[in-house]
């Protein structure tokens, strides 16, 4: 045969054609753009196992593919999710849950009390509530496929609460071959029960995540409402995109390639106010509440004088503003239970109703004998609000006489170092800045950093007997008067010994398409069941 | 020919593993623990050690280097802490948009650059060669993110020619991945057009001082085939070596133009390891980059024989 140009153009062209066969097939099986909602979140999905990392990323992908057994509605109430129907003793102490019908692995099979059983057991070697449970949990035990129970040494009233939480981690429920893997070690296969099934092949971790509609999903027939309700899916795809850049995003949702950005910089709202195709709303609408953390185990936080000092001499907005601009998106709270939270109230809340008073922050630094100890403070530069508000309390610290040492780094190195009990000088710490979600700080249960338990606690280690004992009381109260009751105590409390200070508590306006709509207000994560777009 | 390939090849070893030691040791000795990065933010110190375990972080660093090396002398670059995809299935994955951006950028730069250098060279103190200049020292001064953003704002933005960000792989058409392609490499390729078209510049007016090339013009050679055909190919040696340690500034550029249009590129990769500490990308990541780097330089030295006849000799 002879070879021409022609025949070597029309070889290249077939093999050419040959290759791309595969991605036409697989740009033939997406779904159309009108059914596909592009998002960006907060960040990168670091790992795929919302247990074996608190990261909030993970629980928003759990959020997505797994089930939970109870679900918390926008009222903060837990009602059955994967449970149909559920039943406690007269002696409050043993618990009996069925599962709903239809509830199907996305592998085709059953889910039965054989999975969830040790998934419980798994979500609670890992979450504070979960351990907390456990501490007061003498079995639990499959009686049948559909039905398990949960004995307790004493009652729990909180259960479904703690089994329903969206505080990461979630209790999300695993086929009993995921569930038994060591919680210290990952899970190998992603497969969950969820209203959306992980699409591994089409995603490209660090860069998009991919979530099909899981067409066999049997959903709630309750209204939706946060994480409770039936959990209904109107669109055929959601793509996770992991943009980096907010700039780049805020363009991308304006010309219409992303639908939905959680977390737009708030200086760049005000240019949605005239744009016809873009709404500005609020999904999470107790936010986030800024912390200080203190270290108790070293001068000269180990003073409690010293510790009410910095009560007085930190003004919130001072803090929140170079971040996060006018007023419009944060407020100052005094409330220990997050602003807006059921729990909030104003028991011993004069310092915050007085205002900042560095004189009064001076007589305390006075009484408590502060000698001028050198304050550590880890300042993480990557995180806008994080270096802000420390650079102001470093500053507002000296204004009142204490000398600190203000150390930059990034984030990651400041969740190294806060682990660390040494000495300040060598290598320790005094205070880092963080924050957390305004439902984990809402009570006194959920997140750890609430506790007061020293040694055993969060990082800071603060110790109050009373404290942990009205922690108790609220856990075992029946009503929620009773444990708005008991909040208040805490409250008076903890602004006594002063655990931690905040400064402020802000929400995070997102960004999407004026075609999608349908979004549930949820705090901690973002459900994409009921978005639909038009 | 062939024994100075094999040599050079040789010579990569102890690069190499130069490279590896302290790839290694600036990373572990550097702080931040990634077991306390997935550990996240509702833990315990105990169960942040629990975690470190379970990685091997507690091992000494000398063990954990010997197992890394062993490990990537067989092939494996070992998995990623947090995906526990294998390093070298998620740098494919990344490969071909780096390596599109790469090519599409020194396509930009070595076309526009090299005759923009020969011209200013031909009119040299014209004000042709000023613009010339004054567009290269723009060219340097801007930085990437700067020309990205305006970039977008008119062509995306105002004009709606070109998409503001993401990729799209050359199987789904050449025109929808050139379009992607645009505005990253021109807004990439501008410190690269200026680099280059400065040396060329400079270089070219050498040559065009030396006696032959007067010879040349005595001899009645017209203008253009004088500038491309002699003065052009003496002068290549020096721009093939900047072109050549652009490689490497490309890298550089690359992070920078793939986080302002979203490119899912190695840069990316890499940053967003480095956040997290995910240590086995970090690593694997540096060494195919260093392998990479030293090839091109290997490949520039050959090109040299190509240019100039005294190197063969």
């Amino acid at each position: 045969m002879k070879t021409t140009r022609r025949s070597i153009m029309a070889g290249g062209i077939a093999v050419a054609a040959t290759a791309a066969i595969p991605n036409i097939a697989k740009a033939q099986a997406k779904p159309p753009a009108s059914r596909t909602i592009r998002a960006v979140l907060h960040g990168d999905i670091p790992t795929y196992d919302p247990i074996w990392t608190t990261a909030n990323m993970s629980a928003y992908h759990g959020g997505m593919i797994y089930d939970t057994l109870f679900g918390v509605d926008e009222q903060d109430v837990p009602h059955p999710q994967m449970v149909e129907k559920f039943g406690v003793s007269d002696d409050k102490k043993t618990w009996t849950f069925e599962l709903r019908d239809g509830l199907k692995w996305h592998d085709g099979t059953d889910v039965t009390t054989a999975d969830i059983v040790p998934s419980i057991r798994r979500w609670a070697a890992r979450d504070g509530a979960g351990q907390l449970m456990m501490q007061r949990t003498k079995d639990i035990s499959a009686k049948d496929a559909k039905t398990f129970s949960i004995v307790l040494n004493e009652p729990f009233g909180l259960l479904p609460y703690a089994l329903g939480k969206t505080v990461t981690p979630g209790g999300f429920m695993m086929r009993k071959r995921e569930a038994e893997i060591d919680p210290m070690q990952k899970i190998d296969k992603v497969v969950g029960s969820g209203p959306f099934v992980f699409n591994e092949g089409e995603t490209k971790p660090g860069n998009q995540y991919v979530y099909d509609k899981n067409m066999a999903y049997v959903p709630r027939k309750e209204p939706p409402s946060g994480i409770a309700g039936g959990k209904i899916v109107k669109v055929d795809r959601v793509i996770y995109m992991n943009v980096p850049d907010a700039q780049t995003a805020v363009s991308a949702v304006q010309a219409g390639e992303i639908d939905f950005y959680e977390t737009p910089p708030v200086d760049m709202l005000d240019q949605f106010k005239d744009d016809p195709d873009v709404v500005v709303e609020t999904l999470n609408n107790l936010g986030n509440v800024g912390w200080i953390r203190l270290n108790f185990l070293y001068p000269p936080f180990d003073n409690v004088k010293v510790r009410q000092a910095m009560l007085y001499l930190s003004k919130q907005s001072d803090m929140l503003r170079p971040t996060f601009g006018d007023g419009k998106n944060w407020r100052e709270c005094g409330s220990f239970f997050a602003c807006g939270s059921a729990m909030e109230n104003d028991a011993n809340e004069g310092w915050f109703k007085g205002g900042q008073n560095v004189a009064k922050a001076k007589q305390l630094l006075k009484e408590g004998g502060y000698n001028g100890e050198e304050v550590v403070l880890l300042q993480a530069t990557n995180i806008a609000y994080m270096m802000n508000s420390a650079t102001v309390l470093a500053q507002e610290m000296r204004n009142a006489g204490m000398k600190v040492r203000v150390e930059p780094m990034d984030w990651s190195q400041v969740v190294q170092r806060r682990a660390s009990k040494a000495k300040p000088s060598e290598g320790g710490w005094n205070i880092f800045i963080t924050s957390a979600g305004g439902g984990g700080m809402g009570n006194p249960f959920t997140n750890s950093g609430m506790g007061a338990n020293g040694d055993k606690g969060w990082f800071g280690w603060p110790s109050n007997d009373k404290h942990e004992q009205l922690r108790q009381a609220w856990i075992n109260a029946d009503t929620v008067p009773e444990r708005k009751k008991i909040a208040a105590e805490i409250q008076a409390n903890a602004w006594d010994f002063v655990p931690h200070i905040y400064f402020g508590q802000w929400v995070q306006p997102t960004i999407h398409r004026k075609n999608v709509t349908g979004w549930l207000h949820v705090a901690e994560i973002i459900p994409f069941w009921n978005v639909q777009k038009t | 020919m062939t024994g100075t390939i094999i040599r050079r090849l040789l010579s990569m070893v102890p690069v190499m593993a130069i490279v590896a030691v302290c790839v290694f040791l600036l990373l572990h000795l550097a702080p931040g623990d990634p077991a306390a990065i997935i550990a996240g933010d509702n833990v315990t110190a105990e169960n942040i050690a629990l975690i470190r375990a379970k990685l091997g972080l507690d091992q000494p660093v000398w063990k954990q280097f010997i197992v890394w090396v062993w490990a990537m002398l067989h092939g494996d670059f070992g998995t990623s802490m947090f995906w526990g995809d294998p390093v070298l299935t998620l740098i494919g994955q990344r490969a071909a948009p780096t390596l599109s951006l790469a090519f599409t950028t020194l396509v930009v730069a070595v076309t526009l650059s090299i005759g923009m250098g020969v011209l200013a060279a031909a009119r040299v103190g014209t004000w042709i060669d000023r613009v010339v200049m004054g567009i290269s020292v723009a060219g340097f001064s801007v930085p990437v993110f700067v020309v990205g953003y305006l970039m977008v704002f008119v062509f995306a933005h105002k004009l709606h020619w070109l998409p503001v960000q993401g990729y799209r792989p050359l199987s789904e058409g050449v025109l929808p991945w050139l379009r992607n392609l645009t505005m990253p490499s021109i807004a990439l390729g501008l410190a690269y057009v200026a680099l280059i078209a400065r040396i060329t510049r400079t270089t070219m007016l050498e040559v065009l001082a030396e006696d032959y090339m007067r010879t040349a013009r005595a001899k009645g050679v017209a203008a253009a085939p004088m500038l491309l055909k002699h003065a052009l190919k003496n002068a290549a040696v020096p721009i093939a070596t900047v072109v050549g340690t652009g490689v490497a500034l490309l890298i550089g550029g690359v992070v920078i133009t793939e986080t302002v249009f979203n490119i899912p590129g190695i840069g990316r990769l890499v940053v967003d390891a480095i956040a997290r500490r995910d240590y086995p990308i970090i690593q694997g990541v540096i060494m195919i980059s260093s392998g990479v780097y030293v090839l091109v330089n290997l490949l520039v030295d050959l090109s040299y024989t190509l240019f100039d006849p005294r190197v063969r000799g």
